[in-house]
């Protein structure tokens, strides 16, 4: 009878910890980030348009060049990371810049905390290299985009008046804008999927526009459907 | 009084004669070669003392340079541990900061 028990629980841990195949978007991909780590169900998943359309995109034109990436859905406060074979691995919801926008100021990244406006506050839209370092204060941040000091890291010990981990929580997505440009993630999903992932070589990170068109922010996206469908041709 | 005591007595005198000849000349000649000795012995006694002097001098001087050697040494390491501090301090500074 003990055996049967155990037997059970053993199978239901398999089931809990199985991989990801797929996430929802938006306010169910909050929901379910909520734990703040990869959903532990064989659920679909439906990602945004946008997402979607990148990750096709990314997946076909092996863009990310064998490396692992995360597509970061702005609109959707949401991140959803990748292995170098295009696997869909984690997912998390994220906290961004409080001001909408897809650009960063011209020398923002000289700036220090204070001297940032709050219509500077935007997480830049686009296409990132991003790799592993150490930023001011010995914190180990992803960076996205150097130059513009834009990053991805944990909730820093800041302003408890953000209440930025509520604001990661909450179902609502109109809440995860506070940052000053960077993307917070979940401490699980940086330190269990992003951090092995990206630690050695680094890997892309694809911010999706808040306004801007996609095709203006990837502009290959628009010969992704001539190209499918050269390769559907080529089929026939 | 045989020929041949009186051989004998003659040697003897003769004897007696030349030593206490030589025994004056040798006294006169110690006295001057202990005099000369003497003076060199005053002479290396005092340079001996001025040398004295000299290395005791050296002494005490060594002994202050070591003692102020090792003050300077703890001042360098004391220098050393504040300029890593400020080096330190300054790559911190130099860092980026993320825009959090």
């Amino acid at each position: 009878m003990k055996f049967a028990t155990l037997l059970a629980v053993a199978a239901l841990g398999l089931a809990v910890a199985g991989p990801v195949r797929a996430v929802e978007t938006g306010k169910a991909a909050k929901a379910a980030g909520a734990a703040a780590q990869a959903p532990a169900t064989d659920a679909p998943v439906i990602l945004s348009d946008g997402a979607t359309r990148v990750a096709d995109w990314v997946a076909t034109a092996q863009d990310n060049h064998a490396l692992p990436y995360i597509i970061v859905d702005k609109p959707g406060a949401a991140a959803y990371l990748f292995d170098a074979k295009g696997k869909m691995l984690a997912h998390a919801p994220v906290l961004i810049g409080i001001a909408p926008g897809d650009d960063a100021t011209p020398g923002i990244g000289a700036k220090s905390l204070s001297e940032i406006g709050p219509a500077e506050k935007t997480t830049p839209a686009g296409r990132f290299l991003a790799k592993f370092g150490v930023a001011a204060g010995k914190q180990r941040v992803l960076w996205i985009d150097y130059a513009t000091s834009v990053a991805l890291h944990t909730i820093p010990p800041g302003n408890p008046k953000d209440k930025r981990k509520e604001r990661m929580l909450s179902p609502a997505i109109d809440d995860n804008r506070i940052t000053f440009g960077c993307i917070n993630v979940p401490k699980i999903f940086y330190n269990q999927s992003v951090s092995p992932l990206f630690r050695r070589k680094g890997g892309y990170v694809y911010v999706l526009p808040d306004s801007k068109p996609l095709e203006e922010v990837f502009p290959r996206l628009r010969v992704q459907p001539f190209l499918n469908a050269g390769v559907g041709d080529v089929g026939k | 009084m045989s020929p041949s005591l009186t051989k004998i007595g003659a040697l003897t005198a003769v004897l007696a004669g030349s030593i206490g000849l030589t025994g004056c000349a040798t006294k006169g000649f110690v006295r001057e070669q202990v005099a000369t000795v003497n003076q060199r012995v005053d002479a290396l006694d005092a340079r001996l003392q001025t040398t004295d002097g000299t290395a005791q001098q050296a002494l005490a001087e060594a002994r202050a340079a070591s003692g102020q050697s090792q003050q300077n040494s703890q001042r360098l390491d004391q220098l050393n541990g504040r300029v890593d501090g400020v080096e330190q301090r300054m790559q911190e500074a130099q860092r980026k900061r993320a825009r959090n």
